[in-house]
């Protein structure tokens, strides 16, 4: 008899207890779990957790994106929250979602955003400016968080001294990414009213003046004789802040954080700029603040032996897929490396829209930070979200060797 | 207009497909297929497709 070196009966494959929020995606159980099998079953349903897997289940069109039912599972019924999220790009699907996408996509030009870099280069020196002399700083707050937030003012085109408002209202609206949405609701609709008042005066300024803005090329998208709807403009322009400001925020912590553990390859960055996209590139499929992308079958069918039922939750683990030795046989953090692409995207028609802005804005960052923030360690309490889903730091204190 | 997609770079992720559906869609196994010379009256079309590709596999010819 030969072993077989991959279970194919649920009842034989590893069990994962994701919704423990001591769970951590990167843990041992979990590479445990990767080497003997390509899934585990989950709390929720199933996690996949190798690469070969990961890549094909993302694009695969029987799965649909898995969040739309989110607030309904939560106990949230109906609403503003409940009416934005259903009708927001992440959770649209077939027809509506390519018309959205096709509508908003110009907007997110690599060859526009590119115009943006000297402007992302000023908000990094400023930020680090505040704080450098110091020789230390709580990396989150001080960096991470305006840098975030300032850099979707100058892509909505609003004045950067607003970001502490848009990024309260968004880290109160984010509230309904937890289990705990049912009772934050007024919070949350609180601030997706906000949202909603800064959207639409966004909107009607920039069709009474239109500029060389992003705001303005939204407002003007055309295709085929179609356009977005007042409404759809202002669910996107929310989605936007939504999704990209704690994402930004929560990899830039992960990325620092990644470096001070490999100080040899801070040092290769400061020294070697051009680097920085491979550097954004390398700490996102090591460590991602999107650990695993949710998608949901949509119709029951096979896959590799495997019978899966419509309505199964699948998370992919695309941490778990970026350092499977099968894809990425060197274990190690490099960034001068040949790597396969990474995940933390997410893929298929669902990927990532504000990608290029993200690659973009952190690919200037991390250079110039290595550049002004030599040997960075940990100074102090450093506090984190549980390692699964969205991840990241809440406090990142740490102290440096400033130099020019 | 010739278009050529790079094998080695693409994922198949079809961005392209819901930019220019005309020029480029999905079969069923989920993998790219496409019209390498088309009509020049969808360059727009094409342009986009190229321009929203995540890995940026798409080159446009005359």
């Amino acid at each position: 008899m030969t072993m077989q070196s991959t279970v194919q009966s649920p009842d034989q494959a590893p069990f994962l207890d994701v919704a423990d929020p001591a769970f951590s995606v990167s843990s041992e159980a979990v590479m445990e779990a990767r080497r003997r099998s390509w899934y585990a079953r989950t709390s929720y349903g199933l996690a996949i957790l190798r690469y070969k897997e990961v890549s094909a289940l993302l694009k695969d069109r029987r799965l649909t994106q898995g969040s739309a039912k989110w607030p309904e599972r939560n106990g949230v019924h109906g609403g503003p929250f409940a009416e934005w999220w259903s009708k927001t790009l992440l959770n649209l699907e077939g027809e509506d979602h390519h018309r959205i996408r096709r509508l908003l996509n110009p907007a997110f030009s690599p060859r526009l955003i590119a115009g943006l870099t000297d402007r992302f280069q000023a908000l990094a020196n400023e930020l680090v400016d505040a704080f450098h002399d110091r020789g230390r700083c709580e990396f989150i707050k001080e960096f991470a968080e305006p840098y975030a937030a300032r850099v979707l003012a100058i892509m909505l085109g609003i004045p950067e001294s607003e970001w502490e408002r848009m990024s309260n209202m968004s880290n109160r609206l984010s509230l309904a990414l937890g289990v705990t949405i049912k009772e934050n609701i007024d919070t949350i609709h609180d601030a997706l009213a906000g949202l909603y008042a800064y959207a639409d005066e966004l909107i009607s300024d920039r069709r009474a003046n239109p500029g060389d803005d992003f705001v303005t090329r939204l407002v003007m998208a055309s295709r085929d004789g179609d356009r977005l709807s007042d409404a759809e403009l202002r669910n996107a322009i929310v989605l936007l802040i939504f999704g990209g400001m704690d994402t930004t925020k929560h990899q830039l912590g992960l990325a620092l954080h990644t470096f001070i553990q490999h100080p040899d390859q801070w040092q290769l960055l400061a020294e070697r700029p051009e680097l920085g996209r491979a550097a954004v590139e390398e700490v996102m499929r090591v460590n991602p603040t999107t650990t695993w992308v949710t998608r949901e079958a949509a119709e029951d069918f096979e896959f590799q032996g495997l019978h899966i039922k419509a309505g199964t939750t699948i998370h992919l683990f695309n941490e778990a897929a970026g350092t499977d030795p099968e894809a990425v046989p060197d274990p190690g953090f490099d960034i001068t490396a040949e790597r396969p692409p990474h995940f933390a995207f997410g893929g298929g028609m669902h990927h990532c829209l504000g990608h290029f802005v993200a690659r973009s804005d952190m690919s200037v960052a991390l250079p110039l930070l290595a550049r002004r923030l030599r040997n960075p360690r940990i100074d102090g309490e450093v506090e984190s979200l549980p390692r699964s889903g969205n991840t990241g730091f809440v406090s990142l204190p740490i102290a440096f060797t400033p130099a020019a | 207009m010739k278009v050529t997609v790079d094998r080695a770079l693409c994922q198949d992720h079809g961005q392209c497909a819901i930019a220019a559906p005309d020029v480029f869609r999905m079969d069923d196994d989920g993998k790219l297929v496409y019209e390498p010379n088309p009509d020049d009256s969808l360059r727009d079309e094409v342009e986009e497709a190229a321009d929203v590709c995540p890995v940026q596999a798409i080159l446009i010819g005359d």
